[in-house]
């Protein structure tokens, strides 16, 4: 593709980090996106950015200070955590209460091991490396017992002689009252500048000591390893001659500056993901669906996450490498099933797929890189839906004579199948797990998944999304321009965003407005700070309000709007929490309902580019042979036809059965669906 | 198999039968409108066959494993199945006839096919109240079930689509929050109806006698690996002895809960000779408690990827002497079973320890600590706040205990110190691991709690329900015993109550409670400890130096 003369001096980059590929986009001025993946350097991920800024400028002529954002999705914090490879910290508490961290909730997440693993992150700070303060806070807020500073001054300089790098503090009811962690704060820079600390009353400012104690942690944690990652990239695209700030995605799908990001780091758990379910949201914009499934499929796992109403659905605390952390992020749900998955027979011969995957290493049989269990991959092959000599664009060529061997011998034999059942009987198996979790996550989000449109991504979301469709009554399919590559397009569409939330405990019922109004002011200051830190002027900003609420005695709450401009604010919002209320959970009552926390959010849009994609040439030229497949539907094999995604124009209309191939993905329209293109290039595929 | 039976079509409705468990239980956690259900999880779900052996079963606690079992069987044995009629809906709680105790009302409605009865769906929810002696009727005094709330035989909830007013205002009448329990009865009716469409679906699909036969055949395969995986151990007789305290009412009488567990040709027999006979106080517990241990224990030390349903069941046999704790006759009262069944699941496994010392840990506390208080506020208005506190979890071979778990049949949260400080006048001035409490060993146990709460203004009644005051988690292969717990009361005008492991009492501002929860067993000799672990325990506070030195033989 040329590119077009107005494009120089206006290009914006996404670049995602995952495990095992790094995806590089490039939208010029036109509107027009160019995408890469480069391979990911395990051993050290900020390469993959060096990578492809070298990629970008020997093949796309990008050069560094036409460059006008560039917007990063990163594992860096998840990894810190599943790697064990966070910073020496300290965790100061007050008198009593230093052993909170390792105590946690007493709760198990799997219930039939005897053999029990500890469920708190007590690694983050062992005993020896917690110390207690005396001071003390009641529930009312008010100062029971002052601060004794002689006891931060031995606390503090008792751990920085253990060699910590960084300490957490977390007092009782601090967020009612942070003078004595500010405090706190002032005596560790006074004595020891070098060390970073994460204070709890800014983290998270909301009660329950243990969950605020842990993500409070967790910040003080990784905050050392993603500074420092954080900081080294900034500088090397800076000696790059990259002019503008770097950006980050958050894990509630808003981004951030770098420098912003880093100083609370526990936001960037599910950046990558967060991501994906942005540029989700942007497709159905596009194509002006908001009530969106997203489904994406990759060697490993299949990550399904909800778009509702044009927003996504975020939860107030996400799993971490199995430790629950309380922090808001979109609400991804990992299932273990993907390309990858392992097909086997159990003890009383039953055919199994998964959850175990034979993951990029050895990965499928069909790899030729010495894989010898039947993957779900090797059955895509045998039932003509994936090509062999075009999977990723050509760049590995597999081998059907392998996926062939390996199906026979280790399920079709054994259980009397014919090679082409054992296929498809491994993707009826996937298929039937991955629509009861797909309707697992609706219906306990109080969702219909019939009413809502799938949006497959990942390289094997598009293989699967018409068999899901059918199983889960879902009768329209939108599948993205690339799919396989739409984490790093999504980094190209999030709004920059801040958030301040804090402790607001009070009844609804007699509750004036004006209070909360002050308390909101408080947090506007905190986010308007913050948008001016990156340069957004005050009239580009869009605020949000946002009440924690939750009936008087329930121990979860749920995000409601606040409307401030409505005739009475409280009485609105405790209206829509009963409607939220009904809706999440079937049933409401006019019960005492109370408010936990209050949140501001700026947000501001990123200019969209004025053109979208170049409409490409008409005629049939992507049509471009045929393949005979079988479908559990068809029940034997029928001629599809094959088009090439890149050629189809906007407007093309095919039946299935068709495959609609491309570098990142391939489509699978069975018998019954057919599918056209759109004006933004998005395949919207519908059931007869 | 049957000849025409296509094995990918099993495994594809095996998913679809766990996947409408799970719809049910989502729809019953959804609708339920009391905490105990929507946060404790205590309510389950569960699929049968048409003559009554389970499915798929989805629950998140394993007390409810298999709980329905014994309300479907009393049901189909009151009203047989040709008799049901589309619409019909059976309900009841009585644990001497289907249930396990008064709280847990079992819902229960026959599927229908073309006006055939293919199925039965079933949902068990533990209810806030109904009635009885106390208010959340689990009264720790009760020495009879009629003190304990209102029982329901096996009813008709509904009959062809009309719901029974009459059994409806009889339960209205009978217990302190209608509404409330009204609304989580409808969450039951809900999760069986969405079982129901979605059954039905399923035998649009296949065909009813398909499905009947695909029902067999799974069935049939979960049966195959159990005893696949029972063969794999030792066959022989395996015994172990717990206590549990006190009944709560004779203060002075252990409980002695004994097991034979006999694994042979596939089967697993659990025998209960030897056990103490029923008790005055409510830790008496019915049949459906010791099903439920039983299919814990083959479900946790069977290969974990069988799929659970009643095939999994047909090898399990108990012998329950009758007159005996585990198989008491009425009147005796039930309501405080749950610390039975956590004591008979930790015999159960506990009993295997000794051939699969690989799989199994030394002895976890095993105990719950229920306390209450309740009060006023000083502003007016009454409180009650309630904390379930565990101990430490059992060492194994390669690894120490956990301290501070929830272990076998229950899974409970705590009470944050915050949270209870917010909604009463207590204050919190501890919460702690209680150092030295996990059984010394080459493993260490997992270490118990120590809370402290003080009383901020004027009256308070407090109950307390503890377990493992005087007998302590054994421990396993040389390693020692858990520290006991330990509760007291400190007057604020001096003088020191201990208390045995259950009181109701009151409590005076200033006053304070000091409870310490028991740690879990040792594995191996501690002198095989090495003396870093040591070190680093005591340098986190887990052992103290005196002990390192007596108990580990390390500096």
């Amino acid at each position: 593709m040329v590119v077009m003369a107005e494009a120089a001096g206006h290009f914006e980059i996404g670049v995602d980090i995952g495990g095992t590929f790094t995806d590089v986009v490039c939208r010029d001025g036109s509107g027009a996106m160019r995408l890469v993946k480069i391979p990911t350097t395990r051993r050290n991920p900020s390469a993959g950015v060096k990578a492809a800024m070298d990629y970008m400028q020997r093949e796309w002529r990008v050069s560094p200070d036409e460059i006008v954002r560039f917007v990063h999705g990163t594992t860096v914090a998840t990894n810190a955590v599943i790697e064990a490879k966070g910073a020496k910290i300290g965790l100061l508490t007050t008198v009593g209460f230093k052993d909170v961290l390792e105590i946690g909730r007493q709760m198990r997440h799997k219930v039939y091991d005897l053999v029990l693993k500890p469920e708190a992150p007590a690694f983050l700070a062992p005993g020896a490396l917690r110390k207690e303060v005396r001071e003390r806070v009641t529930a009312t807020g008010d100062v029971l017992v002052g601060l004794d500073e002689s006891s931060v001054v031995h606390a503090v300089d008792e751990l920085v002689a253990e060699g910590v790098e960084a300490i957490a503090v977390s007092y009782l009811f601090s967020f009612l009252n942070p003078a004595h962690e500010r405090r706190t704060r002032e005596i560790i820079a006074e004595r020891h500048p070098q060390i970073m600390v994460s204070l709890s009353s800014d983290v998270d400012p909301a009660f329950r000591e243990y969950e605020r104690t842990c993500v409070t942690a967790f910040d003080a944690y990784i905050k050392p390893v993603v500074g420092r990652y954080l900081e080294n990239m900034e500088q090397d695209l800076a000696g790059d001659g990259v002019k503008t700030p770097l950006q980050i995605m958050q894990s509630r799908g808003g981004i951030s500056s770098s420098a912003i990001a880093r100083q609370r780091p526990v936001r960037l758990f599910l950046s990558g993901p967060a991501a994906g379910v942005i540029g989700g949201l942007e497709v159905g914009r596009a194509a002006g669906i908001e009530d969106l499934i997203t489904v994406d499929i990759g060697g490993t796992s299949c990550d399904i996450a909800l778009i509702s109403r044009g927003q996504p659905l975020i939860r107030a605390e996400g799993d971490i490498s199995g430790y629950s952390v309380r922090v808001p992020m979109v609400d991804v749900n990992a299932i273990g099933a993907g390309g990858g998955s392992i097909a086997w027979i159990d003890g009383a011969g039953s055919l199994r797929v998964g959850p175990h995957s034979a993951g990029s290493e050895p990965g499928p049989a069909c790899y030729g890189r010495g894989g010898e269990q039947a993957t779900v991959t090797d059955a895509s092959i045998i039932l003509g839906y994936i090509n062999p000599d075009y999977f990723a664009a050509g760049s590995l060529k597999l081998s059907p004579d392998l996926a062939r061997w390996t199906i026979e011998t280790t399920i079709a034999r054994p259980l009397g199948l014919s090679l082409e059942h054992a296929a498809l009987g491994i993707h009826r198996v996937l298929n039937a797990q991955m629509a009861e979790a797909i309707r697992l996550v609706s219906i306990g989000r109080g969702i219909d998944p019939r009413g809502y449109t799938l949006l497959p991504l990942g390289g094997g979301g598009p293989l699967h999304a018409t068999a899901l469709a059918r199983e889960l009554g879902i009768r329209r399919i939108a599948v993205p321009p690339h799919p396989g590559v739409l984490s790093a397009t999504g980094l190209l569409f999030a709004p920059i965003e801040h958030e301040s939330s804090a402790a607001f405990p009070r009844l609804l019922a007699g509750l004036e407005w004006p209070e909360v109004e002050g308390s909101l002011a408080d947090r506007d200051q905190a986010c308007a700070k913050l948008m001016q830190s990156e340069g957004v002027p005050a009239a580009k900003t869009q605020i949000f309000y946002f009440a924690d609420v939750c009936y008087v005695g329930q121990s979860y709450h749920l995000e409601i709007p606040l409307q401030t401009d409505a005739a009475d604010p409280l009485e609105m919002l405790y209206r829509d929490f009963l409607a939220a209320h009904d809706r999440i959970y079937g049933h409401s009552t006019e019960g005492a309902a109370r408010i936990v926390n209050l949140r501001s959010i700026h947000r501001s849009r990123v200019g969209r580019p004025a053109a979208t994609a170049p409409v490409r040439p008409g005629g049939d030229s992507a049509h471009k042979g045929q393949r005979d497949i079988l479908t559990a539907e068809s029940g034997r094999f029928i001629a599809a036809k094959v088009y090439d995604r890149s050629t189809m124009a906007f407007g093309l209309e095919i039946r299935g059965p068709a495959i609609v191939e491309q570098p990142d993905t391939t489509t699978l329209i069975e018998p019954g669906w057919r599918a056209t293109v759109v004006a933004d290039g998005t395949l919207i595929i519908t059931a007869d | 198999m049957t000849e025409s039976l296509d094995p990918i079509t099993v495994e594809v409705v095996r998913y679809k039968l766990d996947g409408i468990a799970n719809e049910m239980q989502s729809t019953l956690l959804r609708s339920s409108f009391s905490p105990i259900v929507k946060e404790g999880l205590d309510a389950s779900a569960s699929l049968f066959t048409a003559d009554g052996t389970t499915l798929s079963q989805s629950c998140s606690i394993p007390i409810h494993l298999a709980t329905l079992i014994p309300a479907v069987a009393k049901v189909l044995e009151t009203y047989p199945l040709d008799g049901m009629r589309e619409g019909d809906i059976y309900i009841l709680n009585d644990p001497y006839t289907g249930g396990t105790h008064l709280p847990d009302i079992a819902v229960i409605m026959p599927v229908f096919h073309r006006g055939k009865a293919i199925a039965l769906s079933g949902a068990m929810t533990h209810h806030q109240d109904v009635g009885g002696m106390s208010a959340g009727s689990v009264p720790t005094n009760a020495t009879e079930i009629y003190q304990e709330g209102l029982r329901i035989p096996p009813l008709k909830l509904r009959e062809a689509g009309v719901f029974n007013d009459t059994l409806i205002k009889m339960i209205r009448q009978n217990v302190r929050i209608p509404d409330t329990v009204m609304g989580d009865l409808n969450a039951q009716v809900a999760a069986c109806t969405v079982a129901a469409r979605r059954l039905a679906e399923l035998a649009d699909g296949y065909g009813h006698n398909q499905l009947a036969s695909i029902f067999d055949e799974l069935l049939q395969r979960s049966e195959t690996m159990t005893r696949k995986a029972l063969l794999a151990i030792p066959e022989g007789t395996y015994r172990f002895v717990d206590y549990l305290d006190n009944d709560g009412v004779e203060l002075d009488k252990p409980i002695r809960i004994e097991v034979a567990v006999t694994v042979t040709g596939g089967d697993i027999e659990f025998d209960f000779e030897g056990t103490s006979p029923q008790v005055k106080g409510p830790l008496n517990c019915v049949p459906s408690g010791s099903l439920a241990a039983a299919c814990y224990a083959v479900r946790a030390l069977t290969d974990p990827t069988i799929p659970t349903n009643g095939g999994c069941f047909r090898p399990i046999k108990l012998r329950l002497p009758k007159g005996t704790i585990v198989n008491p006759q009425e009147p005796a009262a039930v309501n405080a079973r749950t610390s039975t069944i956590k004591r008979i699941t930790g015999c159960m496994i506990g009993a295997l320890a000794q051939i699969l010392p690989d799989r199994v840990p030394a002895a976890s506390a095993g105990e719950l600590l229920v306390i209450a208080f309740g009060g006023s506020h000083p502003g007016g208005g009454r409180y009650v706040v309630g904390e379930l506190i565990a101990g430490g979890s059992g060492a194994s071979a390669g690894l120490d205990g956990v301290d501070v778990i929830e272990t076998d049949a229950t899974n409970c949260m705590n009470l944050p110190a915050e949270a209870m400080e917010m909604e009463a006048p207590i204050r919190v001035h501890r919460v702690a691991l209680r150092t030295n409490s996990g059984g010394a060993g080459t493993f260490r146990g997992g270490l118990g709690v120590v809370r402290e709460y003080e009383i901020l203004d004027g009256e308070v009644s407090l109950s307390h329900r503890g377990e493992r005051h005087f007998f302590s988690a054994p421990g396993l292969d040389g390693g020692s015993e858990g520290a006991k717990a330990h509760s007291v009361i400190r007057r604020a005008g001096g003088g020191e109550e201990v208390i045995p492991s259950k009181a109701a009492t009151t409590l005076h501002k200033g006053d304070r409670l000091v409870i310490e929860t028991a740690g879990g067993g040792g594995y191996g000799d501690p002198r095989g400890r090495s003396a870093e672990q040591v070190r680093e325990d005591v340098r986190n506070g887990k052992v103290g130096e005196d002990a390192a030195r007596s108990v580990y033989g390390k500096a």
